[in-house]
């Protein structure tokens, strides 16, 4: 009973703006699919199409195969979470949560046991009588996630909805989201600016930037896979390289000016036959180092370090005077002390070689991640 | 979202449209056209102008009205922002009753100040006769200019004492102390800090004073007696028993709005040039007031008022007092004046001014939210146009409105002369745009993200307006209602054009008995019309939990 949603070449306009200009996604019946990005980068605006508060300029969206573009909001069965829940501040949280059943005609007693039925799935109950202002800020957000699923949409879409927790409610709160959704099995879009927010929840990530989707995949697939620059740099941390392609054995490697390391997943064909000596750009990301007293590596000092238990972080500098982060696992071994010399390898089944200018990736793909 | 279909809200802008035509403008056309046509040839003139500016009998009214206007400001803020300064940084017994106290005597219609004063300090005033008894004095009484100008500055200072009260409120503590830090002592702090900040408000407070201070007939009606403000020509230009003159009478409504349109815009542009976003974290706590501080600011605060009350004091004291004829008291007490005004056969003016009041209370709040709502959440040309027009009755002082609908609906398509619609309909023009920007504020401070839920759960756009907008906006419209319901049932200057017999109301009845020298029947009258003031004021203190009013 789940649906799928179809978008395809949208484009959103104001006036002469345009700033979505043809973007394409397809999402998965039941799947928890995010919209990922910074702020201003289309992905609220794109959330506002698909339920209709935003008027679409061109091209279609399709929920289930029918096309939705000209169905009021009112008439889509969308269920709505909003940054600021926009609760009823008038209504008891049971009649907040009645709200789209009062809609939609049914029953009395039918309504009665819908709302009761919900809000013990996000596990309120007790609360029902109560008046919003009485309600902590998560609690608030149960309130508007019941309100939004007790109509059985055909398409849930959260927008931020974390954004006004406090930290430790925002991992509460994202896990019941997130139990809930499979719970309810329901086709969901989740629009978030947080990183660790969107690896934690979603099934599949979109990620955007100025109206173009960079990369869609797996949390799994875009942290260690990024499709480009922007995902690399935007998602976890990341130390770039500018490097260059060099032949070892007839196989491509990575050449840091001096040290080479050979690759096995460079995907050559994108540079064309002249790939050798090609300008490449490198992301490490800091677990992706291996550090030893002495061998082949780049040449680095010890500046600072933190231990962070599990962890230790340290920042280092390069013969070359560039700062580069990196994490080890905590073992027995000794921290390494402030003024160390050391050798930095990269692993090279790990790290990510990008074109020159970062805008796609030379790895060749190992899962069934999508292009953008 | 886009009005591809003819929507509700299209219907209702043109509704609210054609009312404000019909009735706003329409009227001020008229007026407009009356000024310069004559009736006899329909010939465009200039002559109502000539002999308005060509003869010191008439000209002479509006100079005698910019200099009690200018006074009255000038002393209303003389007293209302030192009021205000004292009552935020001293810490003075009973300050919350002394702020209710200073609302009751704004609230109070301002001829009702002039003829308790006249009580006080006329020819036969309670303390002209005392003054009298000392050897070698006599006292006239205050009459004219003085009389004019007393009662306009302590009827006009409150106002004045809310703006910049509200200002200070809005002002954080750390300014203060950060001059403090810098080494700026307490007199400079007021001259350098305080004094700059506030002066937004008080500017916007004075001409506020101004307008309503210049557009006011009612006060030297009664105590100006030969001193003739232009409001007074214009009201026996258009009502006098001998010679009125319709035209002449528009001409000098068109030579007022425009002085009240340029005052507006003065207004408007100061505000825009001369004001400060300032939210207080903390603001500013009274502290206990030291020997000489103290006795002087507590005179000044309980003097200011106690005169300030003096006028409803007397007509509450007056109007247990037995009269023969109305006019001369006998010495002792009685319930008389109520015998023959509140159980009086006739009483119909009470019964009057609470059924038009309330009338024209259900009109402002439904079209008031109405159309804050359409020009706010429905932005388009029309509902802009609408936004302008629903401001222009700010500007128009109520005799002009009510001679401009008197002239309108007097014959024609449509006769509303005499009928309490047309008085309802006045009332509502005139409390419009108050309304109107207030219940604009409260839809500022509401999400629309509350009201796309409602759609996102399958409410059409209307039904989200009835059952999530307006529950939401009510409690906020309702006690401005309140606070317009008590303006409402104080208005005298369009009532008094356009009532008859039958549609008399308090302040009519207050101001024909005054007029006819019947003192204990408009004491009682005043008293049944403050009374309602007072408990109105206080409905609202208990639903809004706030001490602070913007009017």
């Amino acid at each position: 009973m789940s649906v799928s949603i179809e978008i395809s070449d949208v484009i959103k306009k104001y006036q002469d703006n345009t700033v979505i200009k043809g973007l394409s996604l397809s999402i998965k019946p039941g799947e928890f699919f995010t919209l990922l990005g910074p702020s201003g980068c289309g992905k609220t605006t794109l959330l506002r199409m698909i339920i209709g508060f935003n008027s679409i300029e061109g091209g279609t969206i399709a929920v289930d195969g029918n096309v939705i573009n000209d169905i009021p909001v009112n008439k889509r069965n969308m269920g709505m979470v909003f940054q600021n829940y926009a609760i009823f501040p008038h209504l008891s949280v049971a009649d907040n949560v009645a709200f789209g059943l009062k809609q939609r005609n049914i029953p009395k007693d039918e309504q009665k046991k819908l709302v009761e039925e919900i809000l013990d799935v996000v596990k309120i109950g007790h609360l029902k009588d109560r008046m919003p202002t009485q309600l902590s800020g998560g609690q608030q957000q149960r309130v508007a996630l019941a309100r939004a699923i007790v109509i059985h949409p055909q398409v849930l879409l959260m927008d931020e909805p974390l954004s006004n927790l406090d930290a430790k409610l925002r991992v509460e709160m994202r896990n019941a989201i997130k139990s809930i959704q499979q719970k309810v099995g329901i086709t969901t879009v989740y629009v978030t600016h947080d990183q660790e927010e969107a690896l934690a929840v979603s099934d599949r990530i979109a990620v955007m930037n100025d109206g173009v989707i960079q990369q869609v995949g797996t949390p799994k697939h875009i942290y260690q896979r990024p499709y480009n620059r922007f995902v690399s740099h935007f998602i976890g941390l990341s130390n770039f390289f500018d490097a260059k392609l060099t032949k070892v054995n007839g196989m491509p490697a990575v050449d840091f000016g001096g040290y080479v390391e050979a690759m096995t997943n460079i995907d050559t064909t994108i540079l064309g036959d002249e790939w050798e000596n090609a300008p490449v750009m490198v992301a490490v990301r800091p677990e992706e180092f291996a550090v030893a007293k002495d061998g082949e590596g780049l040449e680095a000092t010890v500046l600072s370090s933190v231990f962070l238990g599990i962890s230790t972080h340290y920042f280092m500098r390069l013969a070359d005077g560039k700062d580069v982060e990196v994490i080890t696992p905590s073992d027995a071994n000794a921290i390494l002390p402030d003024g160390a010399k050391v050798k930095l390898r990269v692993l090279p089944q790990r790290i990510n070689v990008f074109t020159a200018d970062g805008s796609r990736t030379l790895i060749a793909d190992d899962e069934d991640g999508e292009p953008a | 979202m886009s009005l591809k279909k003819p929507s509700i809200w299209m219907a209702f802008t043109l509704v609210i449209l054609c009312f404000f035509v019909l009735f706003v403008v329409y009227p001020l056309f008229l007026i407009m056209y009356q000024s310069v046509v004559d009736p006899v040839n329909h010939q465009l003139t200039l002559d109502y102008f000539t002999k308005f500016f060509g003869r010191k009998f008439y000209w002479s009214t509006l100079v005698n009205s910019f200099s009690v206007t200018i006074c009255s400001t000038l002393l209303a803020a003389l007293i209302g922002l030192p009021m205000a300064y004292l009552l935020r940084s001293y810490k003075i017994p009973a300050s919350k009753y002394v702020n209710i106290l200073i609302v009751i005597s704004y609230l109070s219609p301002p001829f009702i100040g002039a003829y308790a004063w006249i009580q006080l300090l006329g020819r036969n005033g309670f303390i002209t006769q005392l003054i009298n008894q000392l050897p070698g004095i006599h006292f006239g009484g205050i009459y004219g200019f003085a009389g004019i100008v007393l009662v306009f500055s302590l009827q006009s200072f409150p106002l004045i004492y809310m703006y910049v009260s509200g200002a200070l409120k809005n002002m954080d503590s750390s300014l203060n102390e950060a001059a403090e830090s810098l080494g700026c002592g307490a007199f400079d702090r007021v001259r350098q800090i305080i004094l700059p900040l506030v002066m937004p408000s008080l500017l916007a407070g004075s001409l506020l004073v101004f307008m309503r201070v210049f557009s006011d007939f009612g006060t030297p009606m009664l105590i100006g007696e030969g001193y003739k403000t232009f409001p007074v020509l214009i009201y026996t230009q258009f009502m006098g028993e001998v010679s009125t003159d319709d035209h002449f009478a528009a001409s000098l409504c068109v030579i007022v709005v425009a002085i009240t349109l340029f005052l507006f815009f003065l207004q408007r542009m100061m505000a825009k040039h001369y004001s400060y976003a300032m939210t207080a974290l903390k603001p500013m706590q009274p502290v206990k007031a030291k020997g000489m501080e103290k006795i002087a600011s507590y005179l000044f605060v309980y003097g200011v008022c106690f005169i300030a009350m003096l006028p409803q004091l007397t007509v509450i004291f007056t109007s247990f007092l037995e009269t023969v004829g109305g006019a001369v008291y006998t010495g002792s007490f009685s319930l008389m004046n109520y015998e023959n005004t509140l159980f009086a056969k006739d009483n119909s003016s009470i019964f009057n001014t609470y059924a038009f009041g309330l009338a024209a209370i259900v009109f402002v709040v439904v079209l008031g939210i109405l159309i804050s709502y359409l020009t706010v959440r429905k932005p388009s040309m029309l509902t802009s146009l609408l936004d302008t027009l629903t401001m222009f009755p700010y500007i128009i002082p109520g005799s002009v409105l009510g001679i401009a609908l008197l002239s309108s609906f007097n014959s024609g398509l449509i006769v509303l002369s005499g009928t309490a619609l047309i008085i309802i309909i006045s009332l509502t023009i005139r409390r419009m745009p108050y309304t109107i920007r207030s219940s604009t504020a409260i839809i500022g401070q509401i999400s629309p993200s509350v009201e796309e839920a409602a759609v996102s759960l399958g409410a059409s756009e209307f039904t989200s307006f009835r059952k999530v907008m307006v529950p939401m906006m009510l409690p906020g419209v309702l006690a401005g209602a309140i606070m317009s319901w008590i303006t409402l049932i104080s208005e005298l200057s369009s009532s008094i054009i356009l009532y008859t017999q039958s549609t008399s109301t308090l302040t009519v009845a207050i101001y024909a008995e005054v007029i006819r020298s019947n003192f204990g029947n408009a004491a009682a009258y005043s008293t049944i019309l403050t009374l309602t003031s007072i408990l109105s004021l206080l409905l609202f203190f208990k639903l809004t939990k706030n001490e602070d009013i913007s009017v």
